[in-house]
Parts: structure tokens; C-alpha cells; sequence
């Protein structure tokens, strides 16, 4: 793997910052939570402890990222469904993916 | 007025019978349609005549329902032709009738494949599309072989069984979304399928039905469009008997 120029390296964690926070508005927006994005760790688990969010939540959070971010969700991908951390990796490497594809 | 108008429908099974008539029907209402069959045949292409002939729009796609691709083709056809996926009637289904004593293991698989497992994959992928819209209908056409069994239906009537139970829980799921999902008991229509009924189990089945004769594909595609039309805006988990009272 080539390294990162410093640009490079500001440029991807600008553009997760950017994809962290439209998939947070995206699930405040969909799951109707009383937060604002700030208030939830990027590390927030979605289930139990963390936002206490259900099986049904799981569906509109499936259904927010393929709407918000274009993508598709396979069975294999749902395990990464547990926080916002993970969605925002799977977000990322799914965008990977379809451009290899394109 | 037009029931379906602008509306998009998948109708699995298209072909003949039952989900011929509901095709037809959907199409005289008003809504573009997506046609299945497992293979393409002269029937399948009398049913897209029908539709045009209604004035209505239609696609077709080929592929066995049990299979994840052909439901993802069939969604994906809908969705890049019309729009959007507003109704889907899981109709597609096959009859293997035996005495359990003398039914193979196949003919159990292949009834529950296409039956239940079909109705799984083209629902999930329907209420993938339909999740997104905020709005759909999924209508399953079961049968009164779920309420009453039939000799020779173990297949058949456990496939058609289940298909209640998985309408109430996918109803539970998908409320939220405003996609309902409800089912039909059908009773004895005349189709294909019945036609390979043996005669004296017909006649006996008709001697019970009040209105002292079978159901027609026509009269079973007026429950799925009222189903898939705004006339039926809090109808959900239920079940429509479809008997002539026959099973009540």
C-alpha cells in the first residue's frame, strides 16, 4: 500500500468527518431521536447500551444509508450495523467498492 | 375512477389463472405492470396483450420466484422502468399433490420452495424498495387449503399455513413504513391448478360452497385491487376469505 501524502490523509478524514455527520443527521432525522449530531460519540453503540435501539430501528437504519448514501446493504454487510463508526467504515468502503465496479 | 392509477404492480405467477386476472385487472385500474413467470411461453405473451389491450404499460420478467436474482430482477425492472414498486401479489405457487405416504422429499421441497421460499425473496425485496418510499402493499394469495387442509395437501396446505403467520409478522415490520401486508384465503377457482383436481373431490368441494359453484380468477382479483388501492388505507395483517362462504 502507498502511503498517504499529508493532503491525502487531511482529505480522507474531512471526507469521514463529512460522511459521519450526514449519516448522523440522517439517523436523527429517520429514528426521530431528541439529539443533535454533537451529542452522539462516534463510537455510539446502536443497540442496547448505547442509543437502545431496536431490531425495527435496524430496518430504518438500513433503509437511511441506502437512501442517503446510494448504497446497497447485503446480508453480509449487516453485522457492521452496530455503531456509527462501523456504518461510517462500511459507507466508505462500499463507495470503494462501486467505483472499482464503475 | 381508476383504483390504481400510476401505480406500479408486480404480479408473480402472471401467466395464467389467478394472477392473469389480478394482472388484467390492476391494468384496467389504472396501474403499469410488472409481469412473472418461471419460463416465457405463449401464455405468458397473451397475458402482456391483455395488459396492453387494458391500455396500460407492462414489462416482463422471467425467473423462478425462489431465487434471489429473479427477485431482484423483477424489483429492479419496476423500479428502472416505472419509479417505484407500489404492490406486489406473491402469487406465483405449484400444487405437488399426494398422499404423505407416497410423497418424496422433492415434492415437498419444491412446494415450500416455490410457495413459501418465493413469497420470502420477493417480499424482502419488494419491502427493501417499498421501505424506502414510505408507502407499498404486499398482498400474498394463500389458500382456504391453510384453514381446512385437503387430502393429499400436506405440501401444499403447510406452505399456504405459513404464509398467514409470515404476513402478521411482516405486517408488524413494515406498518411503521406504511407498507401493509395482507393475505387471501382463495377458495376453488377455476384454474389450471384446480382442473387437476380429481372430479369427485371437486364436486363435493362445490356441494359446500353456498353459492353452489367455483370461484372465478376475476373474482379473485377484485380483493387485490381493493388491497393495493387507497380503499384499503388501514387494512393490514389480516387475511381475505375468498370462498363463496364455503369455509367460514
Amino acid at each position: 500500500m502507498t502511503p498517504l501524502t499529508l493532503e491525502q490523509a487531511r482529505a480522507q478524514a474531512s471526507a469521514r468527518q463529512e460522511t459521519t455527520l450526514k449519516l448522523k443527521e440522517a439517523l436523527i432525522d429517520c429514528l426521530a431521536l431528541e439529539k443533535e449530531p454533537a451529542d452522539i460519540p462516534d463510537d455510539c453503540l446502536l443497540f442496547g447500551v448505547g442509543l437502545g435501539l431496536d431490531s425495527v430501528d435496524a430496518l430504518e437504519i438500513v433503509v437511511a444509508i441506502e437512501s442517503e448514501f446510494g448504497l446497497r446493504v447485503e446480508d453480509e454487510h449487516m453485522k457492521e450495523i452496530r455503531s456509527i463508526n462501523s456504518i461510517v467504515d462500511l459507507v466508505i468502503s462500499g463507495g470503494e467498492l462501486q467505483a472499482e465496479v464503475a | 375512477m381508476k383504483l390504481l392509477e400510476g401505480k406500479t404492480a408486480l404480479v408473480t405467477g402472471a401467466s395464467r389463472g389467478i394472477g392473469r386476472a389480478v394482472a388484467v385487472e390492476f391494468a384496467k385500474q389504472g396501474a403499469n405492470l410488472v409481469v412473472n413467470a418461471s419460463r416465457a411461453s405463449a401464455e405468458m405473451d397473451e397475458t402482456v396483450e391483455l395488459i396492453k389491450d387494458a391500455g396500460a404499460q407492462v414489462i416482463t420478467s422471467i425467473g423462478s420466484v425462489d431465487q434471489e436474482e429473479s427477485a431482484r430482477a423483477m424489483v429492479g425492472a419496476a423500479v428502472e422502468t416505472f419509479g417505484s414498486l407500489d404492490i406486489l401479489v406473491n402469487n406465483a405457487g405449484i400444487t405437488r399433490d399426494k398422499p404423505l405416504m407416497m410423497m418424496k422429499e422433492e415434492d415437498f421441497d419444491d412446494v415450500i420452495s416455490v410457495n413459501l421460499r418465493g413469497t420470502y425473496q420477493c417480499s424482502r425485496e419488494a419491502a427493501r424498495q417499498m421501505m424506502k418510499q414510505r408507502s407499498g402493499r404486499i398482498i400474498q394469495v394463500s389458500s382456504i387449503s391453510a384453514l381446512s387442509g385437503r387430502p393429499g395437501q400436506c405440501n401444499y396446505a403447510a406452505s399456504k399455513s405459513a404464509l398467514v403467520g409470515f404476513t402478521k409478522s411482516l405486517a408488524r415490520e413494515l406498518g411503521k413504513f406504511n407498507v401493509l401486508v395482507n393475505a387471501l384465503y382463495v377458495g376453488v377457482i377455476d384454474t389450471d391448478l384446480t382442473k387437476k383436481m380429481p372430479a369427485a373431490a371437486k364436486k363435493t368441494i362445490t356441494a359446500n360452497i353456498p353459492l353452489g359453484r367455483v370461484g372465478t380468477p376475476e373474482e379473485v382479483a377484485g380483493p387485490c385491487v381493493f388491497l393495493g388501492s387507497d380503499l384499503s388505507t388501514f387494512v393490514n395483517g389480516t387475511t381475505i376469505n375468498i370462498s363463496g362462504g364455503g369455509y367460514v
